[in-house]
């Protein structure tokens, strides 16, 4: 392989993307605007969820209840209303996400041991919301009752330490408060660090598309000289994400960076070398760019997203889409920068995912040039 | 490109909609006791994990979360059968949860919360000489609405269906006049006999044609492979659908005569698809956004969008309740239509 012509290809790819500076803008800062954008969306702290109460005791002690649980930030009470009928209309609008309803006999009944005639309703349309709510109105809940169950019970001479005599003590490694925000930012940062791929597809789409595919092949260039001089300028861009972004999520989302920064960039150059042959396999089968577009959106966008463990655990998937997970690039390198960022990790853990994305890089590059002579040689 | 849109919701859908399981669970058993073993039978029974390995020492576990390879581990101190059955006996477990994942942890820890609640109350019902019917009654009753099954694909698929027809539209409609500007065709376009608002009428309709017929198939998809219902009414869903797509389009022939190539095209889509997506809620309610944001979620079509595919499949909400998200998607819609027809025009002549 000639590197002068590897370098032409290149030095002829870079132009484009200089002469074309809006394009060049939006190459360059996709990653960031979308790692923002995507950080924001994804990682809100759930709070001032908004509930409604229905209290058909009216006592003091339901009154102290529902105070127990709106108290703080987490829940609002939205409104207290009279009927049934009201919450329903209200849930119908979204505008509470749960209700709860304390029957009656609600204190009564706390205080003569019989119960807790309490019913605790949920919009089940919204994964998030519903879910929190549930949680805090329980946990609440729980506490409030196991209160007044305990001063009961020792009125009626029986002591006992808890309702819950099996204490849990809980640490979480890595990531102490257990913010989404944490671990679900260098998902992303790995996410985004592989946006460059679909640029990648699509330059080589739009030589077939412009018909200068051919010119290039009267050329002495050779076809992987071709591919590879096509790629390289990306991979510049993405070693530059590959430090700015990291820095971004460190400086504004202060998420931590207890790894190697060098092992971080070593390690990402492979992941880019990875992804990017994906993005010329796709470029080398599609004729025109929304053919390539699409097919990118559906095989590197989405399942970059969905597939690669960084939202949905892996183990939760069905058999088949675990295997897929496996080829993809980003699942290795997601666990690549969780590692890094979160568990401070280093190459003796990493290195069969190391090993993996370069097997995948070479096996991807392999196809691309293979393909790439069948269908213009 | 047609059922490509169709065929990755299945997929994605498909992957995304089970209920978090499966997750590797490390024990450290130091007491071997009949109680924990009945821990450990009941962490198995909760279909949330999958027992990776009972073990040793302490080196173990540190090194299983360092690798990642579990998300939460169980030690079982020597002393808890003994002090289950003693009175004044304190019972402890202790839990590490691998915080690299918060997601399953969270999961993870709502299942070890709710079996170490259910074992906590068979102590007590043998202590205090109760029956366990009593006790139930002290467990607030919950009902799940609109979702009794808490079938994860009612969360998930109506969200991914609202997204992929923004997607498909705004992508399409973005690629009509770019490509051609970008091919050099646009000048030929221009040439012919045709007023601008025929061409982009013309160049308008193979767009919505695909979209609509995507989101209808998209939708006959999700109805029966993942028993997603359709409780309001249908009619009005595809009417409302057909009024979204037009939005949608209106955005994306901005951008395409924005755009002097595909490439810029597509970027802009996505960046645009992204703010969208940030403020449907489809992962984060938009409640917990600061103030500014929520108000800013109420101009992004999307969001009413969102709102109004949940309302009728899973609510089954009528005009009655939709009626304040369909008059903002009619004005924005107005607003974005007629900016981009005067837009689009402009640039074309």
């Amino acid at each position: 392989m000639s590197f002068r012509h590897l370098w032409a290809v290149t030095k002829k790819e870079i132009n484009h993307i200089l002469r074309d500076s809006y394009t060049l803008f939006l190459v360059l800062f996709t990653p960031t605007l979308l790692l923002l954008f995507m950080a924001y969306a994804l990682t809100v702290d759930l709070k001032n969820i908004p509930i409604a109460v229905v209290d058909y005791d009216r006592s003091q002690i339901s009154r102290a209840f529902v105070h127990q649980i709106t108290a703080g930030q987490d829940l609002d009470l939205f409104a207290h209303v009279e009927s049934m009928d009201e919450i329903e209309h209200l849930l119908m609008k979204g505008e509470i996400k749960a209700a709860v309803i304390i029957s009656p006999k609600f204190s009564q009944d706390l205080f003569s041991l019989q119960g807790v005639p309490l019913q605790v309703i949920i919009d089940g349309t919204e994964p998030a919301s519903g879910g929190f709510a549930v949680d805090h109105i329980g946990l609440r809940a729980e506490e409030f009752i196991n209160d007044v169950l305990k001063e009961q019970f020792e009125r009626r001479g029986v002591s006992l330490a808890s309702l819950q005599p099996i204490d849990l003590r809980i640490r979480t490694w890595y990531n102490p408060s257990l913010k989404p925000r944490n671990d679900l930012i260098p998902g992303l940062i790995s996410m985004v660090l592989g946006m460059p791929a679909l640029s990648v597809a699509l330059t080589m789409a739009h030589e077939r598309e412009h018909g200068t595919m051919e010119q290039l092949m009267s050329t002495p260039i050779g076809r992987t000289e071709l591919l590879l001089g096509k790629i390289f300028p990306y991979l510049l861009v993405g070693l530059t994400n590959v430090i700015l972004i990291p820095a971004l999520a460190m400086v504004w989302f202060k998420v931590p960076f207890n790894g190697s920064f060098p092992l971080f960039f070593f390690l990402s150059a492979i992941f880019l070398f990875a992804i990017l042959s994906m993005g010329m396999i796709i470029g080398v089968f599609m004729r025109t760019q929304a053919a390539a577009l699409a097919l990118s959106f559906l095989l590197i966008f989405f399942p970059g997203f969905f597939l690669t463990g960084i939202f949905f655990p892996i183990a939760s998937m069905p058999e088949i889409m675990r295997m897929e997970s496996l080829v993809l690039p980003g699942t290795h390198y997601a666990v690549i920068t969780r590692g890094i960022f979160l568990t401070g990790i280093g190459m003796e853990t990493l290195w069969p995912y190391a090993i993996m994305l370069f097997g995948l890089g070479i096996v991807f590059t392999g196809i691309a040039v293979l393909f790439f002579r069948k269908k213009l040689g | 490109m047609l059922f490509g849109g169709v065929l990755e919701l299945l997929l994605v859908a498909w992957a995304t909609s089970r209920p978090i399981s499966n997750l590797p669970l490390m024990i450290l058993d130091q007491d071997q006791s009949a109680a924990s073993r009945e821990i450990v039978t009941a962490l198995e029974k909760t279909g949330t994990f999958s027992l990776y390995a009972f073990v040793q020492s302490f080196d173990e576990i540190q090194d299983a979360l360092d690798r990642g390879k579990v998300n939460a581990v169980i030690i079982i101190p020597s002393g808890f059968n003994e002090s289950i059955v003693t009175t004044g006996g304190q019972p402890t477990l202790a839990v590490i949860l691998n915080g690299a994942e918060s997601i399953p942890a969270t999961e993870a820890l709502r299942a070890i919360e709710g079996v170490t609640r259910e074992i906590g109350e068979k102590i007590i019902i043998q202590k205090l000489g109760l029956k366990s019917q009593d006790l139930a009654s002290f467990n607030p009753s919950l009902r799940v609405w609109f979702n009794e099954s808490l079938s994860e694909a009612y969360y998930t698929t109506p969200a991914e269906l609202a997204l992929m027809l923004e997607f498909t539209v705004l992508l399409f409609a973005a690629l009509a006049f770019s490509r051609e500007r970008e091919l050099g065709t646009l000048e030929q376009l221009l040439v012919m006999p045709f007023t601008s608002l025929e061409i982009i009428i013309g160049k308008s309709i193979p767009v919505i044609i695909i979209g609509f017929f995507d989101f209808i198939l998209m939708l006959t998809m999700i109805h029966f492979a993942f028993d997603v219902p359709v409780r309001g009414s249908l009619v009005l869903l595809l009417v409302l659908a057909f009024g979204y797509l037009l939005v949608e389009l209106g955005k994306g022939l901005v951008i395409s005569v924005i755009s002097r190539t595909q490439h810029q095209a597509f970027l802009l889509v996505l960046l645009i698809g992204m703010v969208d997506f940030m403020f449907t809620g489809y992962a984060a309610p938009v409640e917990s956004m600061p103030k500014v944001l929520q108000t800013i979620a109420n101009i992004i079509p999307a969001h009413h969008w969102l709102f109004i595919v949940r309302g009728i499949l899973l609510k089954g909400s009528g005009l009655d309740i939709l009626w304040p998200n369909v008059l903002a998607l009619a004005i924005l819609g107005l607003i974005i239509g007629s900016a981009s027809l005067i837009y689009v025009r402009r640039a074309l002549d």
